[in-house]
């Protein structure tokens, strides 16, 4: 559950961050399911170029690449994840979903006020909202808030500490651009919600000498 | 997950991937402690090993070591659900199965998120308040396998001390519940030796408004500006 829900960062820094999520019930599985899920990756594939990041949870054992858009619009996706950083982007793949109308669930994840205005811009009433109440417990387990950012862009957090730790290293040692560390810990993400293009900005200010 | 001493170099490339800092430079090769890896399979995944000494030993897909696999690696479906991940469909679905209504909040408690991992006994310290209260527990969650008593939250003996990534209880409450509900969690959400990380899911009222917010906050737990919203664009299962 909720593994887009609990990122961290100030609402400057998640402006430019919308995970979509879409899924079927298994309630209400039919025989054309999978058919729909493919038309959704048709309609991603019609905004490939502003994706951030993609997937269908399937696990990456053979290393290199994660995914080829490609080879996902052949597969059967239980869920389906595509990134945005652009919210007029996102509006308007959002826009084409909806007139499709394949009566899939689609989530957004994002600044709750920034996708509230976007949804009453193309006419839809959100049903639910799932909001992060915090971490809890024994919390001084936890990093510093700007490796907490980075780390908790993957929610079943693949994205090691150690490794984003490694990463500013190298970065600073001049061993590693700031858009390649951010490739490196973005493969990591076997579900395609880790946003590279937020990571690599974090990873600048961090390492800003 | 194991690194073959024969085949292991000691490069240690593989070591700053293990998101529990599971991996260890052993004297004569790197190796994986045990006790703390939670089979995750990011180690084996990253494909970093110059000379393939990782590996998956057949006992890590044995029972009860297994139980690390399932709810630490994404890719791993536990056998009774026939599904991968640490949860449910929750609210990414609510909008067509109706499971959280008006009038109703869903609650989850994400054990060992963010990046801390958690033994499975650090579950049963909130299950078994949670139990003493009128809450409605989500059975179809990966956690009920691992019970060996409902009715007072116990969970079976060998799962107790297995290392996981992460794993979550959710149930669901009265909105009049709410502010009780979160005094009741909170002094043993504070004695938890890992980390928990709060979620609640609401319906959004017919005027777009979320009004749990400002009793959120009066209880000292403000919402973050993000959120997960279900846009409402699947076909219900059941009418309002």
């Amino acid at each position: 559950m909720t593994h887009s829900l609990h990122r961290r960062g100030a609402a400057e820094d998640l402006c430019d961050d919308f995970v979509v999520v879409v899924k079927y019930s298994r309630q209400a599985m039919a025989a054309d399911t999978q058919d729909r899920m493919r038309r959704i990756w048709e309609i991603f594939s019609h905004h490939e170029g502003n994706l951030e990041n993609f997937g269908n949870h399937h696990p990456n054992w053979k290393g290199g690449p994660l995914y080829s858009m490609a080879e996902l619009k052949k597969m059967d996706s239980p869920i389906i994840h595509a990134v945005f950083k652009d919210r007029e982007k996102l509006k308007a793949c959002l826009k084409e979903i909806r007139e499709n109308d394949l009566g899939l669930s689609v989530v957004v994840s994002g600044l709750y006020d920034e996708t509230a205005t976007l949804c009453g811009e193309l006419g839809i009433k959100p049903h639910t909202v799932n909001q992060s109440l915090g971490i809890h417990g024994k919390t001084e387990l936890l990093p510093e808030e700007g490796i907490l950012e980075l780390h908790t862009m993957c929610g079943h957090a693949m994205v090691s500490i150690n490794l984003i730790r490694d990463m500013i290293r190298k970065i600073n040692a001049g061993r590693v651009t700031c858009k390649d560390a951010a490739k490196k810990l973005s493969r990591m993400c076997d579900c395609g919600i880790f946003n590279p293009d937020r990571a690599e900005k974090l990873l600048s200010r961090m390492t800003a000498k | 997950m194991k690194i073959d001493p024969e085949k292991c170099i000691s490069c240690l490339e593989c070591v700053d991937y293990c998101p529990v800092h599971a991996i260890v430079e052993g004297e004569e090769s790197t190796a994986i402690d045990q006790e703390e890896c939670v089979e995750c399979g990011v180690c084996l995944r990253a494909d970093v090993c110059p000379v393939d000494a990782i590996y998956i030993p057949p006992e890590s897909r044995e029972y009860p070591r297994l139980i690390r696999a399932e709810f630490s690696d994404p890719g791993v479906q536990f056998p009774t659900l026939k599904q991968g991940g640490r949860g449910t469909e929750e609210m990414k679905t609510n909008d067509v199965t109706g499971r959280y209504r008006r009038g109703e909040y869903g609650m989850a408690l994400e054990f060992g998120r963010p990046g801390t991992g958690t033994r499975i006994a650090e579950i049963e310290k909130v299950l078994k308040v949670l139990l003493t209260m009128d809450v409605e527990l989500e059975k179809n969650n990966p956690v009920f396998l691992l019970l060996e008593d409902e009715k007072t939250g116990t969970m079976k003996p060998e799962a107790r001390q297995e290392k996981v990534l992460s794993a979550i209880l959710e149930f669901k409450i009265k909105e009049d519940q709410l502010e009780e509900t979160i005094r009741r969690l909170r002094p043993v959400l504070a004695e938890v030796d890992t980390v928990v990380s709060w979620g609640l899911a609401t319906r959004v009222s017919e005027d777009g408004t979320l009004p749990v917010r400002s009793r959120l906050a009066a209880v000292g737990l403000p919402t973050r500006p993000n959120a997960k919203v279900n846009l409402g664009l699947g076909r219900p299962l059941v009418e309002e």
